[in-house]
């Protein structure tokens, strides 16, 4: 196909279109008003309703927090609730910065590097959050035992030979699938801001 | 005319192109439709701050490139599976196979460029000067002119391959 050919077939395509005018004034309005069963605005209805799962799980450790009485149970009860507050928090504010682009005043140009600029800020994001919810699991076991049945999982040393090899394991296959996902969007990310910036 | 009613008329004159900005930048028939509805209500609530002073395909234009972006998903690296659905559908009852499958062809080839120059392509396509161009895109002339030869020496040597 030649690109004059290209040109020819667009039109005709193009002209196709002209002749299947399908929508109606209702369905226009229907579009503008309920948004319906649009799966892009789930994504971050998901990512809201992680938050606040995260938010009352960290809240409960907060009041259950007396119950860590030795100074590692405590710091694993610090990480945890650190990680199940300041995570979502960045999670949903780099969401919303994609959000808040002006898609009626800006340029295409500055859309997209705009976009791609957030985009690798969250997938860094998600990719910290990869390897920091290992150290979750390792930090969540003890404090949900302590708290939930009293015992002190550090002094119960046979859990750790099954739990630390498994969770090696895991890691390791997760982090090099997550390390391949972010490497690729991210050079195309790059390759894209080095043309236009 | 109420607002509504200027607003539905603008969106019968142009849905074609709301449909080819949606088709170039989905893979899949419902990411399509739900492009398309976002793309339709981005303009109606910008519709109020749309100014006169540029024509109203220039300002669709760049408003349905940037909801296109703002919605980009991770794409897997398929770019021969072109739904059939997704292209023109013929209105006359005698399906012109050969025309359709041009025309997937064609969508193959243009969705194989990178977001930009996707964008950059379409408008020319569509009958765009370089002028037109640069205002939707942002870019200068010149750097149009130097980026459109080459996304054709592109999709040139992309053509001869097949």
């Amino acid at each position: 196909m030649e690109l004059q050919e290209l040109q020819t077939l667009w039109s005709e395509m193009s002209q196709e279109l002209e002749q299947q005018k399908k929508l109606t004034n209702e369905l226009i309005m229907k579009m503008t008003q309920e948004r319906y069963s649009n799966k892009f605005q789930k994504i971050s209805m998901y990512e809201t309703i992680g938050a606040v799962i995260c938010f009352i799980s960290a809240l409960f450790i907060l009041l259950k927090f007396t119950v860590l009485d030795t100074w590692y149970l405590q710091l694993c009860g610090a990480f945890t609730v650190l990680f199940l507050i300041l995570l979502p928090i960045l999670t949903l504010g780099s969401l919303n910065r994609i959000k808040r682009i002006n898609l009626a005043e800006n340029s295409f140009k500055d859309t997209i590097v705009q976009f791609t600029k957030a985009k690798k800020q969250l997938l860094l994001l998600q990719r910290i959050g990869i390897y920091l919810s290992f150290l979750l699991m390792f930090t969540i076991l003890p404090v949900a035992s302590k708290i939930g049945k009293g015992k002190d999982l550090f002094l119960e040393t046979n859990i750790w030979y099954v739990y630390l090899p498994v969770m090696a394991i895991f890691l390791f296959f997760f982090a090099r699938w997550g390390y391949g996902c972010y490497k690729n969007i991210t050079s195309s990310a790059e390759n894209i801001l080095g043309e236009l910036e | 005319m109420s607002k509504e009613e200027a607003f539905t008329q603008i969106i019968k004159d142009h849905q074609g192109l709301i449909f080819k900005i949606s088709a170039l930048y989905t893979e899949q028939k419902q990411d399509q439709n739900d492009l398309y509805q976002e793309i339709v209500y981005q303009l109606w609530k910008s519709f109020d701050s749309f100014r006169a002073e540029s024509k109203i395909s220039t300002w669709m234009y760049r408003v349905a490139l940037n909801t296109a972006i703002s919605q980009l998903k991770k794409r897997k690296r398929r770019p021969n599976a072109v739904p059939m659905d997704k292209v023109v559908v013929p209105t006359t009852e005698t399906v012109d196979v050969e025309f359709e499958e041009r025309v997937k062809t064609l969508y193959v080839h243009i969705q194989k460029l990178n977001i930009l120059d996707r964008g950059l392509i379409l408008l020319l396509l569509e009958g765009k000067k370089y002028e037109d161009i640069a205002e939707i895109t942002g870019l200068s002339i010149t750097n149009v002119g130097t980026r459109i030869s080459r996304i054709k020496q592109k999709l040139k040597s992309e053509m001869t391959k097949k």
